[in-house]
């Protein structure tokens, strides 16, 4: 098999690259959701609060474990590029985790204990969600600057931090728009239109940033014929952003016709976004430093994690697709069966 | 299990379950090859400075993989055990003698009464695999300096690193060689045999692994003796009584405080290295700053305390909660009665 693909020193570590884009993106996607409502919930009174958490209840652990798919891919298939990129964000990842663990408690516990503690539990699970956001928004930015310290690459990390956090919250609000009903549905639907502006002129610092960093992105992107053929990227992005810009002016519709439309448009505009960043940085891990096939393990340990791999991914995206299958539908008031 | 039941069939529900056990358990044993791995490491050879695979069984399935399985698979269900049976006894002692926490406490003390005898059988055999293949952390858990024989079993001592022996020691004679050789005369490794010609100390710090191995063996058999005794209660009266209740809600986190004793034992016990013999702790760091590991190291203690301790909070109420509302509680109205699921469960 191996010589059907020619050098398995080339070929495993981009099979490896494909699987860890393919993670990331799922989990931007899919915490994003939930991680938007995590802070929205800051929004509303107690009983909206419940039906909102209820509405992300049998996910939200379900779709972090794809960031840990994705950083448990970067360890064992680019363990160079683990240490470097991590030794680098090591602040940031630490800030990470301290969110990530303060809002699954305060997942479990508001639903648990009484009601004084659960306005504590609740406003701890608003900070966990928050610090998340920003925290990953600072690392989107500070992995395009190329990880490196500089007054500079904090200000454009720190944009960056705020972008994401309303793409979040954007991708959240357009989640809502499904999932609820009457006012709260109303409401998301404003939530949605405040944040797309702050989401593209992110995307938009992105794509105006990348090249400036580097002259060899810069010639990937603005030399003749790639200039071309790369046309269609952002003319579908801005087209997907006219279409949900115009659709979220008159939602709600009547039978809640094209209450889904929202989700599936941002998500279009994510996976974007995406695969320009994929585009630019390929064939780097390490941004300008690192390339892929440099920083992977030995061929030996990596087609012994493929096969895993392909055993374990299909399984969790079968499971998932059957989780969303069974909770679909509009949700209801907390109940967990 | 957590969610569901309404919405799925009793068998998917079921099956659901299952998956969970079966998947944790999966987590466990993965997590414990490699770990274990780091402590016995085998099936790789070293190129150009780099630990390359060459054989997965022997990598997996590397010598105290099955032994540290076994026990770590023991000790979580001891753990359930005592959190189980404390919880029920905290219900109990507050006047709740209903069917469901006497079940709970029965089924907890049997579990725990099954277990730990096991635990104890399968504690010795890892530590005879440890004597085996790294003898200076046995050499450290039992305090023993000189490798020699007749050497005691110390119950009590203050191992000093300075004049390298025992202070404040309260000896078993030959305890030691006995347990580790079954003969009293057996041979025990001592520690001075793991200090290099230059000074250079090759084996971990005593005091450490001495007394957490103590404090983890220590709780082991004070839940032998609790189950054994609580075991006994049920069988010849069917009730046990107010003071073994107690004892019940005291040992409620003993299993969590034997489990992390016995990996402070191991993994200080591992120390110089941190894969043994390839690659020392000291040469494993990351360029991070220390002053920003030991920042984040703070603010994962304070989080972590808060979090225990909120964590103890909620389980009390909701064990109180549990013990006011009554044992059968019926499932709210339906808030939507004309909503329907998507698949309608079994009866």
């Amino acid at each position: 098999m191996m010589t059907l693909f020619g050098d398995p020193t080339i070929w495993l570590p981009h099979v490896f690259a494909g699987l860890m884009g393919l993670s990331i993106l799922i989990y931007v996607v899919l915490d994003g959701f939930d991680l938007g409502v995590g802070m929205l919930v800051s929004q509303v009174d107690d009983a909206d609060k419940d039906r909102m958490i209820s509405s992300i209840g049998p996910f939200w652990d379900a779709n972090e474990t794809w960031l840990v798919l994705a950083i448990g891919l970067l360890l064992v298939a680019f363990p160079i590029a683990h240490g470097a990129i991590l030794t680098a964000l090591y602040l940031p990842v630490a800030l990470m985790l301290f969110g990530l663990i303060l809002r699954g408690v305060a997942f479990e516990f508001r639903a648990k204990v009484g009601h004084v503690q659960k306005k504590h539990w609740n406003r701890l699970f608003f900070l966990g969600s928050l610090i998340t956001a920003l925290t990953q928004g600072f690392m989107l930015g500070f992995y395009i600057m190329g990880l490196e310290w500089s007054a500079q690459n904090i200000l454009f990390s720190c944009l960056i931090a705020l972008c994401l956090t309303a793409a979040y919250i954007l991708v959240g609000a357009c989640w809502l728009i499904l999932k609820m009903e009457g006012e709260l549905q109303q409401r998301a639907v404003s939530w949605a239109q405040k944040t797309l502006m702050v989401t593209i002129s992110g995307m938009g610092a992105v794509s105006l940033a990348t090249p400036l960093v580097s002259p060899r992105i810069f010639d990937k992107w603005f030399s003749f014929p790639e200039l071309l053929i790369l046309a269609p990227l952002p003319v579908a992005t801005g087209a997907l952003f006219l279409v949900l810009f115009f659709l979220l002016k008159h939602m709600p519709f009547k039978n809640d016709h094209y209450a889904w439309a929202p989700l599936i448009l941002t998500v279009g505009i994510f996976v974007m976004g995406f695969a320009g960043l994929a585009y630019s940085f390929y064939p780097f891990v390490v941004p300008e430093k690192l390339a892929i096939y440099e920083a992977a393990a030995a061929p030996e340990s990596l087609i012994i994690i493929l096969v895993g791999g392909l055993v374990v991914i299909p399984v969790i995206i079968g499971y998932s697709i059957f989780a969303y299958t069974v909770f679909g539908g509009k949700a209801r008031t907390l109940r967990y069966d | 299990m957590l969610f569901g039941y309404r919405r799925v069939s009793n068998r998917v529900h079921t099956m659901a379950t299952f998956l969970v056990a079966f998947g944790t358990t999966m987590s466990a044993f993965w997590i414990i090859a490699l770990n274990s791995w780091m402590h016995t490491p085998t099936g790789f050879e070293m190129r150009d400075g780099v630990a390359f695979a060459t054989d997965w069984w022997a990598i997996i399935f590397n010598p105290s993989m099955p032994y540290r399985l076994t026990h770590v698979l023991l000790s979580s269900g001891l753990t359930v055990a005592f959190v189980i049976t404390g919880i029920s006894a905290y219900r109990w002692l507050r006047n709740d003698r209903t069917a469901s926490v006497r079940a709970a406490l029965k089924t907890g003390t049997t579990i725990a009464a099954v277990l730990i005898p096991l635990q104890i059988f399968a504690g010795d055999l890892h530590g005879l695999n440890t004597l085996e293949h790294q003898p200076q952390k046995v050499a450290a858990m039992e305090g023993n300096w000189e490798t020699g024989g007749n050497v005691p079993l110390l119950l009590f001592a203050v191992p000093n690193k300075e004049t390298r022996t025992n202070d404040f020691a309260l000896k078993v004679p030959n305890g030691a060689s006995l347990i580790l050789k079954h003969d009293i005369e057996g041979v025990v490794p001592g520690l001075n045999d793991y200090v290099a010609d230059d000074g250079t100390i090759l084996h971990p710090p005593v005091r450490q692994v001495f007394w957490a191995f103590r404090i983890m063996v220590g709780t082991g058999f004070a839940m032998l003796a609790l189950s054994w005794f609580a075991a006994f209660l049920f069988w010849r009266k069917g009730e046990i009584g107010p003071w073994t209740a107690r004892t019940f809600v005291a040992m409620t986190f003993s299993g969590w405080l034997a489990t992390l004793a016995g990996w402070y034992t191991t993994e200080i016990g591992r120390q110089p290295w941190l894969v043994s013999g390839v690659l020392a702790t000291k040469d494993a760091g990351s360029d991070v700053s220390s002053g920003m590991v030991l920042t984040t190291l703070i603010a994962y203690l304070v989080i972590y305390t808060a979090l225990t301790l909120a964590y103890v909070m909620t389980l009390l109420f909701i064990a109180r909660k549990a013990g006011r509302v009554g044992p059968i509680r019926p499932l709210p109205a339906d808030p939507h009665p004309n909503y329907k699921p998507a698949i309608v469960p079994a009866e």
